[in-house]
């Protein structure tokens, strides 16, 4: 019976709210929006993955082995199972015949089954089939149409590579399993297996990838496949991957941005949850007469409770709709936007699980933000609708209400850490929300007691500033915290940008090479270098034997049974590169242990990242199995160095000392450093020209790669970061409107005293100012101990406080604050003062 | 010193207080509200309070509601001891004995003033709730506004609706406070008059605070206050001849 008379004056009630619940809706609508557009485009893009798998994967498996080909018993079984294509690729470069531009490329070469699932697409209707065979002494490409445009190629030029030359016949549009370019050194150049043959390329010791693809025959499931040719072959010197991997790089990388983004949404619904407190408490504020009359005329406070929750949840279930179908929404512009980055369709279809996850955090933090104040209004006395002001009850409400707001903070935490991937990072974030949100409501007191205590300022109007920010009832308990969590995720972000900038732009450049030389025969070594040497203004060159090695056991227990830390996983997945030497390498931060003699001959002796070993659980004396070329090789750990990855040197994981390595084929990697911009382009036309076989890295062109994706990689977390403030703007501009009634009284009372429309702008200008500069000193002061500790810990480097970025927030929060407020305080100044004072 | 009640030599009394205190803590230190009433009202009665500003006429008031919880003493009012009960046994009392006309007329804006009449109705669980409220409205001659938000009502008839609603459950007392105090003197008459003619009806007790000497003296009894007590208790006519 309660309950229905509830519903019944719930649905009353509403008649006259949504007006003042806009700010409530903003608020959840957002918040809900971000975590369900973030998860629905997430879904919606690893949906396209799996769906396209065997596409992706170019086969039900994969086989990849690096510098030779699979064993020939092992290709066999594989031709027995079903169909199989294989490709090759490297890295190369490739010019115009006749032309002077050199650039690397991802040449890769098929054979004619290739590809057995999917299509090549080339641009403009070309048709794949036949494109790379011979035709009048030629061999065939297709290219990327980036590398066409780098090299100026049209169909029918020549391209030359290494040895080999080819007639370009068509531009590849798409290329099913070239899984997302993220990590590609150069545009693709594709040619025939046959026509590779021509570049003289595939040398030992080159760093060449075999991949074998196998199509399985009908009916045969792969799961059981591979665990028959486990059992029949054990690990070898290959790596196999099926279809529930076929994209791994892209499913965890669209995994690590959705964490990120829906831990970004999570903040955003948190500083919403502030405004849905306010906007709550400001509109019961407003119906304490009517709580009171329903209280006088016998409603039970249980009934007062529910009516009020029940309208807040209609309320919250239209915001929380309106982000839902903000969310939903969202791929379908996602992938718009971001369509020609993945080779692979993405799917339009509505995702439940993020729509529900939004909607659930939805609920729970208007529970958590609004069963306060609902509690508080529950307990206002019918006695006080004889009074002139009503006012809510003071103090704590009662104990199942305070239980209720903890279990709702408590699953909406649990829910936080249950979607989020990484625990730890979840957890952080968890109890980083709690201690911000802790910190700014002890700022925020602490601001209203300094204002207290200033000495009374002989201005009037700055007197009367002051007097706003800590009067009773004043909005400073809500600004700060509200705008403060906001700014605070800005100002994190804008300076760990900042770092990541610095590094990138001015540190690396100081001190990298300008070059990477690859693939260098152990043959041309001394060559190499006396070409380089003769160039002037090469100040530097350094060379090192590289051979690859797959990390296949640790103390004897196969790698894939070890626990190895996230952060180091890295290294055990796909091979390494290896060197050796009996000289400590200059510049060698030894942390750990003994370098080896120079005439070492013992068994197989390593040095090893310190980083990696701690991570692994390995110290010295520990043993790592490694499997290079086919051939296994259990070493020792004699000595662990730290290493300085952002020198960009030659810098490897694992230096074996001598008389391991020597024998096996390998190429000689090689560093070149310059003063001058001609030493640079004479290094890379001398060097390709003489030796056709060797592959060039220019680290400008790297590193300007690595800004391009650093800088789209920051406007997306810009625009994700600026929800929260947008939130947090939100929030505000919702506190300064519960206080707008009374500002407009008081302004009212200024002109009758006297005050000209200006002086009585200037108090509320001088308010707003110092609450937004308060709040943003506190935002920089945490968002710059985040960004530090983020910086420093995560990202291992050293922290550099940008006080440009410090500033421009600052000022930013001042001015929207002012302007916020002032847009309100305008209406207010424009009120007639007799009707005001008439009715009062 | 307490003036005797006139007690009714034919019924239990509807309100009995004995011996109540009110003392409220504030800024300034404890303030006497009231200072010992003794009082006993008897079904059927019409009682004005008067007194000036601050002399407790309205808490004393609320404390026959049960709105406000005396310091000390006792109120049973409907043959129950109201101290005694907790803040939903008093919603449901007063739901189910007391009707409370404001001077502020208190209508729910939200609700028109149907819904405004039907809510103490609702609230004792009627089924013909809306039915009830509908012939209130129309006894207090609103019949033809029924479907009207309370901004949309003059404060006339915005107080009828009160009216009609603290009369729709038929309660035992009737609590008026300054109930003509937002109205002009025409439109408050008329008011006044329907409130006698529906107690008169309904047989209802009615306790009336005001500071309207005239409307004081249409009352069979009136209460003087000042300073947190009676100091006199007499038929208006034996007041005004004394």
């Amino acid at each position: 019976m309660s309950g229905s008379l509830a519903v019944r004056f719930a649905r009353r009630e509403l008649r006259g709210s949504l007006k003042s619940f806009r700010i409530f809706l903003a608020c959840l609508a957002l918040g809900v929006t971000a975590i369900a557009g973030v998860g629905s485009v997430s879904e919606s893009l690893l949906d396209g993955v799996s769906r396209d798998a065997r596409l992706l994967l170019g086969g039900d498996v994969e086989f990849r082995t690096t510098h030779t080909p699979l064993p020939d018993n092992v290709l066999s079984h594989l031709e027995s199972s079903g169909n199989v294509a294989r490709t090759i690729e490297m890295r190369a470069m490739a010019r115009k015949v006749g032309g002077d531009r050199r650039v690397m490329v991802e040449l890769k070469g098929v054979d004619g089954a290739y590809p057995l699932f999917g299509a090549i697409e080339l641009n403009d209707g070309v048709p794949f089939e036949g494109a790379l065979e011979q035709r009048d002494g030629r061999f065939g490409a297709v290219v990327d149409p980036t590398l066409a445009g780098r090299l100026g190629l049209a169909i029918g030029d020549t391209v030359r590579v290494g040895e080999g030359e080819f007639d370009v016949r068509g531009f590849i549009g798409l290329e099913p399993d070239r899984a997302v370019g993220f990590a590609s050194f150069g545009p693709r150049l594709m040619v025939s297996e046959a026509g590779l043959a021509t570049t003289d390329l595939v040398q030992a010791g080159s760093m060449i990838r075999f991949h074998e693809k196998v199509a399985l025959a009908q009916g045969t499931d792969a799961g059981e496949w591979i665990t028959s040719f486990r059992e029949a072959f054990g690990e070898g010197p290959w790596r196999l991957r099926a279809t529930d991997r076929a994209a791994p790089g892209l499913d965890r990388f669209i995994q690590q941005v959705t964490q990120f983004m829906t831990l970004v949404g999570l903040t955003a619904l948190l500083v919403g949850g502030v405004g849905v407190a306010n906007a709550v408490r400001s509109f019961l504020d407003q119906r304490l007469a009517t709580i009171a009359t329903l209280k006088c005329l016998g409603a039970p406070a249980d009934l007062v409770f529910w009516t009020y929750l029940l309208q807040i949840l209609v309320l919250a279930t239209v915001g929380i709709a309106i982000g839902l179908g903000l969310g939903a929404a969202a791929p379908m512009i996602a992938i718009a936007l971001l369509e020609d980055l993945f080779p692979f369709h993405v799917p339009v279809a509505v995702h439940w699980k993020p729509l529900l996850t939004a909607a659930v955090f939805g609920y729970l933090t208007t529970l958590a933000f609004a069963v306060w104040p609902l509690a508080r209004a529950r307990d206002v006395r019918a006695v006080q609708l004889f009074r002139a002001l009503i006012v809510p009850p003071g103090g704590l409400p009662a104990k199942r209400y305070i239980a209720l707001t903890i279990v709702a903070a408590l699953l909406l935490a649990a829910l936080s850490v249950a979607v989020t991937d990484d625990q730890r990072i979840a957890v952080g974030f968890v109890l980083g929300a709690v201690a911000s949100v802790f910190l700014f409501s002890v700022a925020a007191r602490l601001v209203i007691a300094a204002a207290r205590r200033v000495p009374v300022p002989k201005v009037a109007g700055l007197r009367l500033a002051l007097a706003n920010i800590h009067r009773p009832g004043s909005a400073t308990s809500t600004v700060i915290p509200s705008f403060g969590l906001g700014l605070t995720v800005l100002v994190a972000v804008a300076l760990i940008e900042a770092n990541l900038a610095r590094q990138i732009n001015d540190q690396i450049p100081e001190r990298a090479p300008d070059y990477f030389f690859i693939d260098i025969q152990p043959h041309q070594a001394e060559e190499f270098e006396t070409l380089v040497k003769a160039i002037p203004d090469v100040v530097k060159t350094e060379q090192t034997p590289m051979v690859r090695g797959r990390i296949i056991a640790l103390n004897g227990t196969p790698i894939h049974e070890v626990e190895v830390d996230e952060t180091v996983e890295w290294a055990v997945n796909g091979d390494r590169g290896l060197t050796y030497s009996a000289e400590m390498p200059p510049a060698t931060n030894l942390v750990e242990g003994e370098w080896w003699p120079a005439d070492y001959s013992g068994p197989p002796l390593i040095s090893f990242d310190s980083n990696i070993a701690r991570g692994f659980g390995l110290g010295i004396g520990d043993k790592i199995t490694l499997n290079v070329l086919g051939r296994e090789i259990e070493a020792t750990i004699g000595n662990l160095r730290k290493i300085d990855w952002a020198t960009l040197g030659i810098n490897f994981v694992i230096v074996f000392a001598p008389g391991t390595l020597e024998a096996a084929p390998h190429s000689v990697l090689s560093t070149v450093y310059t003063d001058t911009a001609e030493a640079e382009a004479a290094v890379l036309t001398e060097v390709t020209d003489r030796f056709a076989n060797v592959s060039a890295i220019r680290v400008k062109e790297a590193l300007d790669g690595a800004d391009r994706i650093l800088s789209s990689v920051g406007i997306a977390i810009r625009v994700i970061a600026s929800i929260t403030l947008v939130a947090g703007v939100l929030v505000l501009a919702g506190a300064l409107m519960a206080g707008h009634q009374r500002r407009v009284y008081d302004a009212v009372v200024l002109k009758v005293l006297g005050a000209t429309r200006l002086r009585v702008l200037s108090v509320y200008l001088m308010e707003y100012g110092m609450l937004g500069l308060a709040a943003a000193m506190i935002a920089g002061l945490i968002g710059a101990a985040a960004a530090m500790g983020v910086v420093g810990q995560v990202m291992r480097t050293d922290f550099v406080l940008d006080t440009t970025v410090l500033v421009t927030t600052t000022l930013l929060s001042m001015g929207i604050t002012m302007v916020l407020g002032l847009v309100g305080t305008w209406q207010a100044l424009g009120r007639k003062a007799a009707p005001l004072l008439r009715t009062d | 010193m307490t003036v005797q009640s006139i007690p009714s030599a034919s019924t239990r009394p509807i309100v009995d207080l004995a011996d109540i205190h009110l003392n409220l803590r504030s800024g300034a230190g404890e303030v006497n509200i009231l200072r010992g009433v003794d009082l006993q009202v008897s079904a059927g009665e019409t009682v004005s309070v008067v007194g000036p500003s601050g002399a407790g006429k309205s808490t004393l008031m609320m404390i026959m509601g049960g709105l406000e919880r005396p310091t000390s003493g006792r109120v049973t009012v409907a043959g129950q001891d109201i101290g005694s009960m907790d803040e939903d046994a008093l919603a449901r009392f007063r739901r189910d004995n007391v009707g409370i006309v404001f001077q502020a007329f208190r209508l729910i804006p939200t609700m028109t003033a149907l819904e405004n009449a039907a809510i103490p109705l609702e609230l004792a669980g009627h089924e013909d709730a809306f039915e009830a409220a509908r012939a209130s409205l129309e006894k207090v001659g609103l019949g033809h506004r029924i479907e009207h938000y309370p901004d949309q009502l003059s404060g006339g008839e915005q107080q009828r609706v009160a009216i009609a609603r603290a009369f729709g459950v038929g309660p035992k007392l009737l609590l008026a406070d300054e109930p003509t105090g937002n109205l002009d003197g025409a439109t408050g008459d008329r008011v006044i008059e329907l409130l006698f003619d529906l107690q008169a009806s309904h047989g209802t007790t009615l306790v009336l605070v005001t500071h309207d000497t005239d409307l004081a003296a249409q009352c069979g009894r009136s209460l003087h206050m000042a300073d947190g007590k009676i100091i006199e208790d007499a038929a208006p006519a034996a007041r005004k001849s004394a």
